[in-house]
C-alpha cells in the first residue's frame, strides 16, 4: 500500500516537472504563474499522498501549502493592475489591460 | 516506505529541487527567476517531509513558498514601474543597473567561500546521535509532547526569545528606510480592488479559514508540529489579503494599536524570563505551570510574528504610489 501511495507521489512529482518546463519556457507571466499554481496544487496532492504512505500529522503541511500557494496568485493580479495596487478588474476594458501586458511581455521576452 | 518507490520519489526530487535552482539563477526573466524561487520552496517543503522534519516543513511551506513569494512579486512589480518610469524621464538612462566584473566576482567567492566553509563543517562533523535522547530524556519537565516545541520555548527558550526581537529589528530597519515627510503613513501602497470583484470575495472567502488554521497550528503545536512561527506567518498571509483585497487599509505605523501588538510577544517572554529569574534561574519554566507559561508566550508571539511579517511583506511608510517624490502627496500625515 505504502508503495503504491509514493509511486502515486512520483508520478505527481514527474507532471510537476512538466510545470517546470512552462516556468522556464513562459512566454507570458501569467503562463508561469499559471504552472507555479500548478506546483503548489501538485505539491499539495504530493504531500497527502506522502502523509498516507509514511505519517499522518503531515496533512497539516499540505493545509497550509493550499492556503499559501493561492496568495503569490494573489500578488501576481495586484502586480498587472495599472498602479501595481489595484484590480484588474476596476478597469472597464480588462481584456484591453491584459492584451497590453501580454504584448509588452512578449517584446521584453524577444528583446 | 518500501525501498524501490521512495527511492525513484527521492531521486526525483532532488533533481527538481536542484532545477529549480539553477533555473532561477539562469532564467533571463526577472519574474520567471521570482517564480522558480517559489515553485523551490514548494519542492524543499516536501523534501523536508522526506526527512521526516514536519516542523521545518510546514516553516518552509508558509514562508518560502507563501509569503516570501508574495513580497518578491511585489518586488518585482516595483522595479518595473520605477524602471519605466525612469525611462520614460530620461530615454537615454542605462537600462539595467550597471555591475562590475570585480563587483561579481567579489560576490562568487564569497558566495563559494560560504559555500566551502559549509561543506568543510558537514564533512568535518563528528559522528554523533545528536540530542534527540537528551530532549527525549527531558520532554516530561518540559510541559509539552512535541520535542521541537519543547527546545525551543523551553530548553533553548533564549535563542527564540532573541529571534522574535531580531524580527522587530528588521521591522525597524525597514521604516527607517521611509521618507521623513512620509513617517507616520500607512505602510506600503495604498491597496484597493473592484467591490464584489473576485478579488474582494476572496479576500471575505478566505480569511475564516485561513484564521481558524493559524490559530490549530499555533494550539496543536505543543503536542504535534506546529507552533507561533507557522502559526502567525499563516495569520500575517490571512491579514495581508484582507489588506490586499482592499476590505481595510493597513494601520499606520503610529498607531499605538499596532507598536503593542509588535511588542507583545518579547515583552511577555521577557516578562516570563524575569518571573524565572526570581524564582532561580532566568527563563526557567517550573514544570508544573510549564504548559500554561508555553502557551501564553506563544499567544503573545504569534500575534507579533504575524503583525511583524505582514508588515515586512507591505515595506516602509509611504504616499501614493510609492513611485517616488514626483508623485503629489494626496493623504496629509498626521
Amino acid at each position: 500500500m505504502s508503495a503504491l501511495l509514493t509511486s502515486a507521489a512520483g508520478v505527481l512529482l514527474l507532471s510537476l516537472g512538466g510545470a517546470m518546463w512552462r516556468i522556464w519556457r513562459g512566454p507570458d507571466a501569467a503562463d508561469r504563474m499559471m504552472a507555479a499554481q500548478l506546483v503548489g496544487t501538485g505539491g499539495v496532492g504530493t504531500v497527502l499522498l506522502l502523509a498516507g504512505a509514511t505519517d499522518w500529522r503531515m496533512i497539516d503541511v499540505a493545509l497550509v501549502l493550499a492556503l499559501l500557494a493561492a496568495f503569490a496568485a494573489i500578488a501576481f493580479v495586484k502586480a498587472i493592475s495599472l498602479d501595481g495596487s489595484g484590480d484588474p478588474e476596476e478597469s472597464d476594458d480588462v481584456a484591453e489591460i491584459v492584451a497590453v501586458k501580454a504584448t509588452g511581455a512578449r517584446a521584453a521576452d524577444a528583446g | 516506505m518500501s525501498g524501490l518507490a521512495a527511492t525513484g520519489f527521492d531521486l526525483m526530487l532532488c533533481a527538481l529541487i536542484l532545477g529549480a535552482a539553477l533555473a532561477a539563477i539562469a532564467v533571463r526573466d526577472l519574474f520567471g527567476a521570482v517564480v522558480f524561487f517559489i515553485v523551490y520552496g514548494v519542492f524543499v517543503a516536501l523534501a523536508w517531509l522526506r526527512l521526516e522534519a514536519i516542523d521545518v516543513a510546514l516553516t518552509e511551506a508558509a514562508l518560502g513558498a507563501g509569503l516570501t513569494g508574495v513580497l518578491m512579486i511585489g518586488a518585482v512589480s516595483r522595479l518595473e514601474r520605477l524602471t519605466s518610469r525612469d525611462q520614460d524621464q530620461d530615454a537615454a538612462g542605462p537600462q539595467s543597473p550597471p555591475t562590475s566584473s570585480a563587483a561579481r566576482i567579489a560576490t562568487m567567492v564569497g558566495a563559494a567561500g560560504i559555500g566551502g566553509g559549509l561543506a568543510w563543517g558537514f564533512i568535518t562533523l563528528p559522528p554523533s546521535a545528536g540530542l534527540q535522547l537528551a530532549v527525549a530524556e527531558n520532554l516530561a519537565a518540559s510541559g509539552v509532547e512535541n520535542p521541537v516545541t519543547a527546545v525551543l520555548l523551553n530548553f533553548r527558550g533564549w535563542d527564540t526569545l532573541l529571534e522574535s526581537i531580531v524580527l522587530l529589528a528588521a521591522l525597524i530597519a525597514l521604516w527607517s528606510l521611509a521618507r521623513d515627510q512620509d513617517w507616520g503613513r500607512r505602510p506600503g501602497l495604498r491597496q484597493h480592488a473592484r467591490p464584489g470583484g473576485v478579488m474582494a470575495t476572496f479576500g471575505r472567502l478566505l480569511p475564516p479559514f485561513g484564521f481558524l488554521l493559524g490559530v490549530y497550528l499555533v494550539w496543536t503545536g505543543s503536542a504535534q508540529p506546529g507552533g507561533a512561527f507557522q502559526g502567525g506567518t499563516v495569520l500575517a498571509a490571512v491579514w495581508l489579503l484582507v489588506m490586499m483585497a482592499g476590505l481595510k487599509a493597513a494601520p499606520r505605523v503610529s498607531s499605538t494599536r499596532l507598536r503593542w501588538a509588535l511588542i507583545a510577544g518579547p515583552l511577555l517572554f521577557i516578562g516570563v524570563g524575569l518571573a524565572g529569574a526570581v524564582a532561580g534561574t532566568f527563563l526557567g519554566l517550573p514544570t508544573a505551570y510549564a504548559k500554561p507559561l508555553i502557551l501564553t508566550i506563544e499567544a503573545g508571539l504569534t500575534l507579533s510574528i504575524a503583525a511583524t511579517l505582514a508588515l515586512l511583506v507591505l515595506g516602509a511608510p509611504m504616499a501614493g504610489d510609492g513611485l517616488g517624490p514626483d508623485q503629489p502627496d494626496k493623504e496629509p500625515a498626521r
